[in-house]
């Protein structure tokens, strides 16, 4: 009797220090995750040869999420491709039509790589629109890299992605050194806030968001409190923890379906300050999964233009509504459109010569007037520009502030 | 060190020992986390835990219900839980209409239509199940595993044909009722939604402990948990009291699930994380046994919010499977053991 009492409290204690372990282990190989990626130079494959047209038809891909808890992020920009598509095929500039392949990676990184894959062993894919979320494109981009296909991200903001060296990835947004500067001075500056919680979910994009906006915070003079939460159903215990701060804003960098539950504990919770969040929030959706009442009065940090308040954007606005059912462009559907857009601009310079390094290298020297900016890289990848826009939603509506710089003044 | 002769326990004085220590420990802990975060904020916690348990608890009965029955654990609870949710979303969407913000007495009707229409699309989930994933196999004499196979067949068929249906985003109860501060207890804030979730989980748990104790049906349950067989010969209609527990299990997951998505939201893979939490309540408590789950369900409640605030929210999980872990060396039959033939 004694002997098996003994045991068990040896095992208890044996649990109790295995506890600890636990908890390092985990925090440890966060870190080691997000630093990985950068150690090496690679050299990507050519390509060449591979993904012509056949048959009068040339494919190009998409890749985001398509299903999942933010789908819609995804669909919006893959609609608005369709749009550029359509045009493309009905003004018969180019020598062949072309048609999209779309691949669902959920947004998430571990089912990016067989996302990716599908699209490479397409052998009729010339280029690649996406990925969209920054972890499954960092998944990604080895695959897009070895198999010398270009991959144009509409939405991917993570800083480090095009510090890689995937030489074949460029963006047409803007990265979140720009973003979190410039929501950090439009919290501090133009919200007057004193004290700023800022909150990532973990991932790829929330952690370096956060890591773009809090020194710009502190620069600025606020006090800032950090923490990580990954994506869960229940806030309450971290709307507690955030009302007992009692910060002046908080910012989530974070996607919508999280945002609108940590809103609504927030609510529940009566929390008095400004729920600030970044680019990934920034949908109709948000509303609708938060609630009309809880999402009033929250702001929204975005690199990206609206298309359906821009005068210049009518006619797209109005061609999106025709091919998808009568919905509206949303986030990213701008920047999708753009991209797709450049890509038929470098195939009609090509013409009936498009291959996957052909393509490749035209789109890198591309220079495009699109609707949301002007489609230019730098040498490593990153769109010229760097315009910030402030959203709010108002009346259940999310409606365009301005631009930062114009605003803080 | 056996050589030597040792004091034996009795029964009753080991029972005495082990409580006073379980308190002792307890009570210490308890202690050094108000002095940590202060009795208002600890008092916030509880209510919050006390009434994330109170969900858990409700769900876990449908496991130890089924436990004690089949000596099986249904995978597709979580599921029913699911479809639930959805049964009392849409009716109450349908019953709400293009109304605002409905108050007063409509508010009241409201939920209490969406409870009842989430609790019996729940009640009509878990006969299907019974119907199609378990009673063919107990037709046929199928092994243990195979059970446990069609239920995690099941469970993927149900996530994805709500997937397909409703939607693969998360889907909003409309608001029924303006949420807010209902009173204040030593400062910590209770809200309507609170209420509403704590005080509907206990009215069913009362409810459940009548009528497995206080009716012929709860005899049948008993007794066919004690010992199916003989409880055949004696009389009972063993089938039908299988499928009674299921539907009973179903009816409080279906209730249970409509008032997590009032404050979670609804989605197809809602059901999940909620079912993987009730599980382990159950076993926490003893699985089998009914008062078990509920305990088993605040316990868990309670330690994950208090965890969750000590270190980071998504150390929650860790720390409440940390702690199942640790209960079940201690008592590997759970905090009030099963009580395997007497599910009450």
């Amino acid at each position: 009797m004694r002997q098996s009492t003994t045991r068990r409290l040896a095992s208890l204690a044996a649990g109790a220090l295995v506890m600890p372990l636990a908890l390092t282990a985990c925090s440890s190989s966060n870190s080691s995750g997000s630093g990985g990626g950068s150690a090496a130079k690679t050299q990507c494959g050519t390509g060449a040869g591979i993904g012509k047209p056949t048959g009068g038809t040339l494919k190009i891909g998409f890749q985001g999420p398509l299903s999942g808890d933010n789908q819609q992020l995804g669909i919006n920009a893959r609609d608005a491709m369709k749009v550029a598509i359509e045009q493309a095929n009905s003004s018969n500039a180019l020598p062949y039509k072309l048609s999209l392949v779309e691949s669902d990676d959920q947004g998430s990184p571990d089912q990016g790589p067989t996302a990716a894959q599908k699209l490479v062993d397409d052998q009729g894919v010339v280029a690649v629109v996406g990925p969209m979320f920054s972890g499954a494109t960092k998944a990604s981009e080895p695959i897009f890299c070895q198999n010398g296909i270009l991959s144009v991200s509409p939405s991917a903001t993570n800083p480090a992605l095009t510090s890689l060296g995937f030489t074949n990835f460029v963006r047409v947004i803007a990265p979140d050194t720009v973003q979190g500067k410039a929501a950090g001075d439009y919290i501090v500056k133009s919200l007057q806030a004193k004290k700023v919680f800022s909150l990532d979910d973990k991932s790829e994009y929330g952690t370096g968001l956060s890591s773009a906006l809090e020194p710009e915070l502190k620069a600025d003079g606020a006090q800032v409190v950090h923490d990580g939460i990954n994506p869960t159903k229940d806030y309450t215990s971290e709307a507690t923890k955030i009302v007992g701060e009692n910060p002046d804003a908080l910012y989530y960098s974070g996607y919508y379906a999280e945002l609108a539950l940590l809103a609504k504990a927030l609510k529940a919770k009566g929390f008095k300050g400004k729920i600030v969040s970044g680019d990934g929030a920034n949908d109709n959706q948000y509303i609708s999964q938060a609630g009309a009442d809880v999402a009033e009065g929250t702001y929204l940090t975005c690199a990206c233009g609206d298309a359906n308040s821009d005068p210049k954007a009518q006619q797209f606005v109005q061609q999106y509504s025709q091919t998808n059912a009568g919905t509206k462009p949303g986030t990213y559907s701008g920047e999708a459109y753009d991209a797709t857009n450049a890509l038929v601009q470098v195939l009609k310079g090509l013409g009936p010569n498009a291959d996957r390094a052909s393509v490749t290298d035209a789109f890198k020297k591309v220079d495009f007037t699109g609707l949301t900016k002007q489609v230019k890289f730098q040498a490593n990848g990153e769109v010229a520009g760097d315009a910030v826009y402030i959203y709010q939603v108002k009346g259940g509506q999310r409606v365009v502030l301005g631009l930062t710089k114009d605003l803080i003044k | 060190m056996s050589d030597l002769p040792s004091p034996q326990l009795t029964g009753q004085q080991r029972k005495v020992v082990y409580g006073g220590l379980t308190v002792l420990v307890v009570g210490l802990a308890v202690a050094a986390l108000i002095v940590r975060i202060g009795f208002q904020q600890f008092l916030q916690l509880t209510v919050d835990g006390l009434t994330i348990g109170a969900l858990y608890a409700v769900i876990a009965l449908g496991y130890t219900l089924v436990y004690g029955v089949l000596q099986l654990i249904n995978f597709a609870h979580s599921e029913v839980f699911m479809l639930g949710a959805f049964g009392g979303l849409f009716a109450a969407r349908w019953l709400l209409g293009d109304g605002g913000l409905p108050s007063g007495f409509e508010s009241v009707a409201l939920v209490a239509f969406g409870l009842g229409c989430g609790a019996l699309a729940g009640g009509v989930a878990a006969f299907l199940l019974e119907r199609t994933a378990y009673r063919p196999l107990r037709k046929r004499g199928a092994p243990r595993l195979a059970y446990l196979i069609s239920a995690i067949g099941a469970s993927l068929f149900a996530a994805n044909l709500a997937g397909k249906q409703f939607g693969r985003q998360n889907v909003p109860v409309p608001p029924l009722f303006t949420d807010g501060v209902l009173f204040t207890f030593f400062g910590a804030q209770v809200t309507v939604v609170t209420m509403l979730i704590f005080g509907t989980a206990v009215a069913m748990l009362l409810l459940l402990e009548r009528l497995v104790n206080g009716t012929r049906l709860g005899s049948g349950i008993r007794s066919v948990a004690q010992d199916a067989d003989t409880a055949s010969l004696m009389g009972v209609n063993v089938e039908r009291v299988i499928v009674t527990t299921f539907v009973i299990g179903g009816l409080l997951a279906g209730a249970g699930g409509f008032l997590y998505a009032i404050v979670f939201n609804a989605s197809y893979n809602m059901g999940f994380v909620p079912g993987v939490k009730a599980f382990t309540a159950a076993v926490l408590g003893g699985i089998g046994n009914v008062r078990g789950a509920v305990v088993g369900g605040l316990v868990l409640g309670l330690v994950e919010n208090y965890g969750g605030y000590l270190t980071q929210a998504s150390y929650k999980d860790v720390i409440a499977f940390g702690v199942l872990v640790m209960v079940l060396l201690v008592r590997p039959s759970g905090l009030l053991g099963e009580r395997l033939g007497r599910a009450a």
